[in-house]
């Protein structure tokens, strides 16, 4: 899953948000003493937004950033687009350094290649849904004819044909989460923004949408970044997953790689309460085949991608345990107590 | 998790040492005696008290000044001071002092007219015009002796109720003392910064204060003469070291100063005056030739016209009775004068107010400067400005436009303001995200957004306007306001009223026709 790093999309390299009047003081005192975030507040008065955060988001991927409220995870993401102003560090978009981009520049870049998707879907209650979809044309100087051919081929996508022409009020919270990310979609952009898109609506729309919206980013090949709080939901849409603790990533990785080997005891808590049946395959747990000293003849195989659900699946059958194969050679194999734990979540 | 025992209800009790101690703490001295009578108190179930403070009910104001209790310091060193003064004037209080003093110049007056009689007769005139004088003085004097024992026969009373007030209030503060500080200290304990304790300097406070107040008020209210120091500001002694020049003080030599600047002012600044004139001037000819140059049926139909489509048939058909009300009474041509200088007005204020306050919405920091020059630009009472306007910009229908600029304006900059404030930030973060420029984020999102406040700050302007253009005839205004003034001088009650229902019209006309557009606009 892991994407190479040459075709970063995005790439963000050592970036810090320090907000208040003596952020670069506090930035600073952080280099030269290593200081924590209460330090930081009490000395300077400074609030530690973003600390030292790197990474890189490939073509066609979805990263997401996980992280509870006050982590820093909004504040990150609008660093992309440069909503905010990082206190230092560097974001690429596409190779160009975002802050070193004009006025100018960064609305065009805005306008084509980014779209962004917010929490409280941000529609402006004045216009259409025709004309909310059909803003970012709008703003880039696109005639009508345009901008209504797209904002109804865009809302054909999202499923609203046929809404055109309401006001976002009159629409339920789902299709207006819609209609934003139809806005998003609307100038075609390389890069989707997605701050917490779904949070606000109740669980059985945001299932709805997370499917949606899944299927949608990979029919159109769109590079994602998505924020989150809830694992469930990342592990769900990304393909890697970044958690984010007091402003600082703790751990980047993709969601198996997270719910097998979380980096901390904070990440550990987290991942707790995630099944792990869909998430873990085989040669995660699997144990070499010299360890068993009996024989293995009838034992049933599954190749190493397999996951628990399925080993499970295969175990139930027999007494004996499961070997696991990369095409035509044993690489490891699963005894039951080593399936169990992994269910666990891989205690030894 | 530790276990968790289940209690009866009946049996549940409050940790004492936890709240004895907290008592104690907030109590400081005497502290011993305040956790019994809280825990009195706590358990009191009707909303009669059940405690009595001794030491509160004793020292009064005192108490609660040690006890930093100041509502309770100052309620009641006001109700003692009125018991005491009514002991004081029972005690000493010359009760029939300004009878004595009548009975006094009476005495002497009659004195005086016996005198001129004696003499009258010594010069052989008619001595009956002094005697009946001295006669009436005579009487009056036996009046005035009356009056002043029934005076001072009060005294007792009034000593006695004195004391029965100063009883009760005793026995009030000693009840309630207790359950006063008791809620301090509820207060107290949610928010340590309430004052608690016992504390000297406290008490000290308190008996300056008493001492300060007391002893004055007494003396004021009980002394027939008191010392007329204490009873007039002495501005003159005080100002007269100061000022050595002869038949000035502070208040003419700052009203003389104030006077130098504006004849400088308008000295130096004349063009500038001159130009705010000229450009009044200009709006309100071309807006009162076509109100009243206009031939007055089409000026009728387009306004009834305007009503019925701006704001409904109801409005339109008021609109019409009130046009036939001021037509018939021949207040026709000053009516439309009224609108006129309001609309100059009015729209004098929108051009400007608009983006100031747009501006102010944006920047909270120039916002904080101007709000209090708005409040005073509100409350300064009309009058006052007409003044200056005068000096600066002589008389007439364009000063008076200008007074009611200046009046008109607060209202729509504060509300545009306000409206921009109101604006949600996420939805100008959204437009900004797909790559509006600033400029396109006001035009886009926060004008549209904040329209509706917008527009009931230009409505409520208009309606300040009005009230402001009936004032302005005071400075040579013309309109309905003029009616009105001419009424006032003259009093001309029917003249007055009716001058007075046509502005009610007029304004209830242009405030509907107002109102009733921007409605409509909303609900689109």
């Amino acid at each position: 899953m892991d994407q190479p790093a040459e075709s970063a999309v995005v790439r963000v390299e050592n970036v810090w948000k320090i907000f208040g009047d003596r952020a670069k003081d506090a930035m600073a005192a952080i280099r030269d003493r290593d200081l924590t975030k209460p330090e930081v507040l009490e000395e300077f008065g400074c609030v530690v937004g973003v600390a030292d955060a790197s990474f890189e988001v490939g073509r066609g991927e979805i990263f997401c950033i996980m992280g509870l409220s006050g982590s820093g995870k909004s504040t990150l993401v609008r660093h992309v687009n440069r909503l905010i102003e990082p206190t230092t560090g560097r974001i690429e978009i596409l190779g160009n350094d975002v802050s070193k981009m004009s006025e100018r520049q960064l609305r065009a870049v805005r306008a084509k290649q980014i779209g962004m998707v917010f929490q409280h879907m941000a529609l402006m209650p004045h216009r259409s849904v025709r004309d909310n979809v059909a803003y970012p044309l709008e703003i880039r100087g696109e005639p009508k004819s345009r901008r209504w051919a797209v904002s109804e081929h865009t809302l054909e996508l999202v499923d609203l044909a046929g809404y055109e022409d309401r006001l976002p009020k009159e629409l339920s919270g789902g299709m207006q989460q819609r209609v934003g990310i139809a806005r998003a979609l609307a100038s075609d952009p390389e890069i989707l923004l997605m701050d917490e898109p779904f949070s606000a609506l109740d669980p059985l729309i945001r299932l709805q949408l997370q499917h949606q919206f899944k299927a949608l980013v990979a029919q159109l090949n769109k590079t994602t970044l998505f924020i989150t709080h809830d694992l469930d939901e990342a592990i769900h849409i990304g393909h890697r997953i970044a958690i984010m603790k007091d402003g600082r990533i703790v751990q980047i990785g993709t969601p198996e790689e997270i719910v097998t080997n979380p980096a901390d005891e904070y990440v550990r808590e987290f991942v707790q309460g995630i099944s792990k049946l869909k998430l873990v395959k085989a040669h995660s747990i699997m144990e070499p085949v010299e360890s068993y000293a009996k024989s293995l003849d009838g034992a049933p195989r599954a190749p190493e991608g397999a996951d628990l659900d399925h080993l499970i699946d295969l175990s139930v059958g027999t007494d004996q345990p499961i070997v696991i194969t990369d095409g035509d050679i044993e690489v490891g194999i699963v005894t039951k107590p080593v399936l169990l734990r992994g269910i666990q979540g891989g205690k030894a | 998790m530790s276990d968790i025992q289940v209690t009866a209800a009946s049996d549940i009790e409050i940790d004492k040492d936890a709240l004895d101690a907290s008592i104690a703490e907030f109590a400081e001295r005497n502290s011993d005696y305040y956790i019994e009578v809280f825990h009195k108190i706590h358990n009191r179930t009707g909303w009669l008290p059940n405690t009595f403070n001794v030491m509160a009910a004793l020292c009064g104001p005192l108490w609660a000044g040690a006890r930093a209790v100041w509502g309770f310091f100052w309620t009641f060193l006001l109700l003692e001071m009125i018991a005491w003064v009514q002991i004081g004037r029972g005690l000493w209080g010359d009760l029939g002092a300004d009878e004595m003093a009548k009975i006094e110049r009476f005495t002497a007056r009659a004195a005086e007219m016996r005198e001129k009689a004696a003499a009258a007769v010594a010069e052989g005139a008619d001595p009956s015009r002094y005697e009946a004088v001295a006669g009436n003085m005579e009487r009056a004097i036996a009046k005035a002796q009356e009056a002043a024992d029934v005076a001072s026969a009060q005294a007792m009373s009034i000593l006695v109720t004195g004391l029965v007030l100063l009883a009760v209030f005793k026995l009030v503060q000693g009840l309630w003392a207790n359950v006063t500080y008791e809620k301090q200290y509820s207060r107290w304990r949610i928010d340590r910064s309430v004052e608690s304790g016992f504390s000297t300097r406290n008490l000290v406070l308190g008996a300056i204060l008493v001492a300060v107040i007391a002893p004055l008020t007494i003396y004021r209210f009980t002394v027939s003469a008191p010392w007329e120091l204490i009873t007039a500001f002495p501005e003159k002694q005080i100002v007269g070291q100061f000022i050595s020049a002869e038949n000035e003080s502070l208040y003419t030599l700052t009203a003389k100063w104030f006077d130098e600047q504006f004849n400088a002012l308008a000295r130096n600044y004349d063009a500038f005056f001159d130009s705010i004139t000229w450009g009044i001037r200009t709006v309100l000819d071309a807006l009162i030739v076509a109100l009243n140059g206009t031939p007055w049926p089409v000026v009728m139909a387009v306004i009834l016209v305007s009503a019925w489509r701006l704001a409904g048939p109801r409005v339109a058909i008021f609109t019409a009775a009130v046009l036939t009300y001021v037509a018939l009474y021949g207040y026709w041509e000053e009516s439309m004068d009224t609108v006129a200088l309001v609309g100059a007005a009015a729209l004098f204020c929108v051009i400007v107010g608009i983006p100031l306050g747009i501006w102010f919405g944006k920047k909270p920091g120039a916002y904080r400067i101007a709000e209090p020059i708005l409040d005073l630009m509100q409350t300064l009472p009309a009058f006052v400005y007409l003044i200056p306007i005068i000096a600066l910009l002589g008389t007439g229908n364009p000063p008076g436009v200008f007074a009611t600029i200046f009046f008109g304006m607060p209202p729509v900059v504060r509300l545009t303001a306000l409206g921009m404030r109101g604006v949600p930030e996420p939805i100008k973060e959204a437009a900004t995200a797909f790559g509006a420029s600033r400029w396109q984020v006001l035009r886009d999102v926060e004008i549209p957004l904040a329209l509706p406040s917008i527009m009931a700050g230009v409505n409520q302007t208009i309606l300040m306007c009005l009230s402001m253009v009936v004032i302005i005839s005071l400075i040579g205004g013309q309109g309905l306001g003029k009616v009105i003034l001419e009424a006032l001088q003259y009093v001309a009650k029917g003249q007055g009223l009716l001058g007075g229902l046509a502005i009610l019209f007029v304004a209830m006309v242009m405030d509907r026709i107002v109102q009733g557009a921007f409605k409509r606009k909303d609900q689109k």
